[in-house]
C-alpha cells in the first residue's frame, strides 16, 4: 500500500508539469539516443577490425600439414626478427570460437564450417614493432615454407580504427555536456513539483511523516523520466539499427552486418539503466539542500 | 511530559525571541502561554516542535531531549505531538475525511485502520456527517475542527495549539475550546497559546505569560493578567460570563 501511495505521488508530479517534464525526458532522449547509436556503431566497427586488435597487423595462415614443432620452430624463428614485437600461436579452435563471433548472425555459415574445420586454418599473429613494417614482414613470411597465406592489415584498416577512436572521443564529449543539461532540467521538474507541493509538504513534515517518505515521490519521478527517456531511445536505435551498422562497414555485401538481438537487448538494459541513475542524479539535485527537517 | 531548562533563541540579526526560559509541564496539563505578539509564544511552540533549535539550552519532550535528538529522529517525536494553528493549514484539493486520513497515511498506518479512525475522530469534533466536503466549503469553526481532528486522530501524548481561535469569532471560539478541554480530559496535554483573553479568564487553567521572551508569570489557575492589569471592557463582560456558563 505505501508503495502504490508513494508510487501515485510521482504520477501526480509527472502530470503536473507536462511541458518542464516533456523537456526533460527529451534531453534523456537525445543523450542516449546517442550512447545507444555509439555502442551500435563501435560494434559494426569492431566486426570489420576485429582481428587487427591488440596491434596485430600481420596474419600467416599455417598448412594443415604442420606438427606443433614446426609451428614453434616457424614461431621461434619470426620472434627474432627485428621488426616484430610479439607472435601469438593462433589455433583451428580458437579460429572457429571467432568465426563464431563475427558471424553469429549468419548460422548457415557457420554450418559450413563446422562440418569441415579444415577451411578455418590455424594462423600466427604477428605484432609489428611500428604499424608500417607490415610490408617488410609480409615480404619475409610468404617465402616460408609451411605458411600457406599471409594477409596484413592496410591502411584502409588503420584510418578507420583511427577513425572510430575520434568518434568515440567526440561522442563522448557530447554524451557528457547533454548528460549535464538532462540532470539540470530533471532537477528543475523536481523543485518546480516541490515547490508546488510545499503546503503538503509541510503538513507531511508537522504530522510525523518520515524524510524518506517525503522524497521518494520525488526520487521516483526523477528516475521515471530517465527511464522513459531511455525507453525512446532504446526504441529509436533498435529500429534503425541496421543502417548504423552499415555506415562505415567495409562490406560491399549489403545486409550482410545484422546486430544480434542478445547484443541489442544486453545493451538496451545498460542505456536503460543509465537513464535511470540520470534520473536519480537529476533528483538528487533537485532536493539538494531542500526537504531537510 | 514537557522541560524547558534555560532556553534562549536568538535569531540572525541578533533578535532574542526567548531569554533564559526555564519551565515544566506535567503530563495532562492544560497550560496557557499568555502575552502580546512579539511575546515569544510562537518560538517556544516551535521549539517543542523541533522545528527549530534554541541558541542556548535544553528541551525534553515525552522524555527524549529533543535538542540532541538526530534529524532522522524528528519524525518519530512529531508523531507524538498534534499541532493546530490559526491558519488551519488544511489541504484544499482534499476532503474532510482525506485531510485527517494525511496524517495516518503519511506515516504508514494500514489502510483498515485509516477507515475505522477517521470516522470516529471526525464524530468526535462533529463533522461525522460532513467527511466528503471540501475544506472551503466549510465555515473557519468547522476548518479548525477538521484540524483539531486531523491532530488528535494519531491519538498524541501532547496537543500544541499556536493561536487556534485566533480567525475565529467568539462564539465559534467557544466550540472550540470545549473540544480542547475534551481531548485535554482523555489524558493529553494541552499547551495552547493565545491572547484570547475571555477564553483563559474563563477556563481558569495553568497561566505562563511572557513579555519579550521572559516568563513573567506562570499561576496554576490563572487569568490572562493579573488583577492589577486587569481592565475588562463592557464588550467583553457578556461574553466571558457565557464562557463561564459553557464550560
Amino acid at each position: 500500500m505505501r508503495l502504490q501511495y508513494l508510487l501515485e505521488q510521482a504520477m501526480l508530479n509527472l502530470r503536473r508539469n507536462v511541458l518542464v517534464v516533456f523537456a526533460a525526458v527529451v534531453a534523456v532522449l537525445v543523450m542516449l539516443t546517442l550512447v545507444f547509436g555509439t555502442i551500435v556503431l563501435r560494434w559494426s566497427i569492431d566486426q570489420d577490425i576485429g582481428r587487427w586488435d591488440d596491434n596485430v597487423r600481420v596474419i600467416a595462415f599455417l598448412s594443415d600439414d604442420l606438427s606443433l614443432e614446426d609451428v614453434d620452430a616457424i614461431q621461434a624463428q619470426i620472434q627474432q626478427w627485428d621488426e616484430v614485437r610479439d607472435v601469438v600461436y593462433f589455433s583451428k579452435a580458437e579460429a572457429l570460437v571467432e568465426f563464431r563471433e563475427l558471424f553469429a548472425d549468419q548460422q548457415s555459415l557457420i554450418d559450413v564450417v563446422e562440418e569441415d574445420p579444415s577451411v578455418l586454418p590455424a594462423s600466427l599473429r604477428i605484432a609489428p614493432v611500428q604499424a608500417a613494417d607490415y610490408s617488410t614482414i609480409t615480404d619475409r613470411l610468404v617465402v616460408i615454407p609451411g605458411i600457406r597465406e599471409v594477409s596484413a592489415a592496410d591502411e584502409a584498416i588503420d584510418a578507420l580504427v583511427a577513425r572510430s577512436s575520434r568518434l568515440q572521443t567526440f561522442a563522448f564529449w557530447i554524451v557528457v555536456v547533454l548528460g549535464g543539461a538532462a540532470v539540470v532540467l530533471i532537477a528543475n521538474t523536481i523543485r518546480i513539483a516541490i515547490f508546488a507541493r510545499r503546503d503538503e509538504i509541510g503538513i507531511m513534515k508537522l504530522v510525523g511523516a518520515g524524510n524518506w517518505f517525503v522524497r521518494i515521490p520525488f526520487f521516483l519521478e526523477g528516475i521515471i523520466e530517465g527511464v522513459l527517456g531511455a525507453v525512446f531511445a532504446v526504441a529509436l536505435i533498435w529500429g534503425v539499427r541496421g543502417s548504423i551498422a552499415e555506415l562505415f562497414s567495409t562490406s560491399t555485401d549489403p545486409g550482410a552486418l545484422v546486430v544480434p538481438a542478445e547484443f541489442m537487448i544486453r545493451q538496451a538494459l545498460l542505456v536503460l539503466g543509465f537513464g535511470a541513475g540520470t534520473g536519480l542524479l537529476g533528483s538528487a539535485f533537485g532536493m539538494w539542500g531542500f526537504l531537510r527537517d | 511530559m514537557i522541560r524547558v531548562q534555560d532556553v534562549s533563541k536568538v535569531y540572525e540579526g541578533g533578535t532574542a525571541a526567548l531569554r533564559d526560559v526555564t519551565l515544566e509541564i506535567i503530563k495532562g496539563e492544560f497550560v496557557f502561554l499568555v502575552g502580546p505578539s512579539g511575546s515569544g509564544k510562537s518560538t517556544l511552540i516551535r521549539l517543542m516542535l523541533r522545528q527549530e533549535l534554541p541558541s542556548e539550552g535544553q528541551i525534553w519532550v515525552a522524555g527524549k531531549l529533543i535538542t540532541e535528538l538526530p534529524g532522522w529522529k524528528v519524525p518519530l517525536l512529531r508523531r507524538s505531538i498534534g499541532t493546530v494553528f490559526q491558519d488551519f493549514k488544511l489541504l484544499p484539493t482534499k476532503t474532510v475525511f482525506e485531510n485527517v486520513a494525511f496524517a495516518l497515511e503519511v506515516i504508514g498506518r494500514p489502510r483498515h485502520v485509516i477507515r475505522n479512525q477517521v470516522p470516529q475522530v471526525l464524530n468526535l469534533v462533529g463533522l461525522g456527517a460532513k467527511a466528503d466536503r471540501l475544506p472551503n466549503q466549510l465555515s473557519g469553526g468547522e476548518q479548525q475542527r477538521v484540524s483539531i481532528a486531523r491532530a488528535f486522530v494519531n491519538r498524541p501524548l501532547i496537543l500544541l495549539a499556536d493561536e487556534p481561535t485566533g480567525n475565529l469569532d467568539p462564539a465559534t471560539s467557544v466550540g472550540i475550546m470545549r473540544l480542547l478541554d475534551r481531548i485535554n480530559r482523555t489524558g493529553t496535554t494541552v499547551v495552547m497559546a493565545t491572547h484570547d483573553h475571555a477564553i483563559v479568564d474563563a477556563m481558569r487553567r495553568r497561566v505562563v505569560a511572557l513579555e519579550r521572551g521572559r516568563i513573567v508569570r506562570d499561576q496554576s489557575r490563572g487569568a490572562y493578567e493579573t488583577a492589577e492589569q486587569r481592565i475588562v471592557t463592557a464588550q467583553q463582560r457578556p461574553l466571558t460570563a457565557e464562557l463561564e456558563g459553557d464550560l
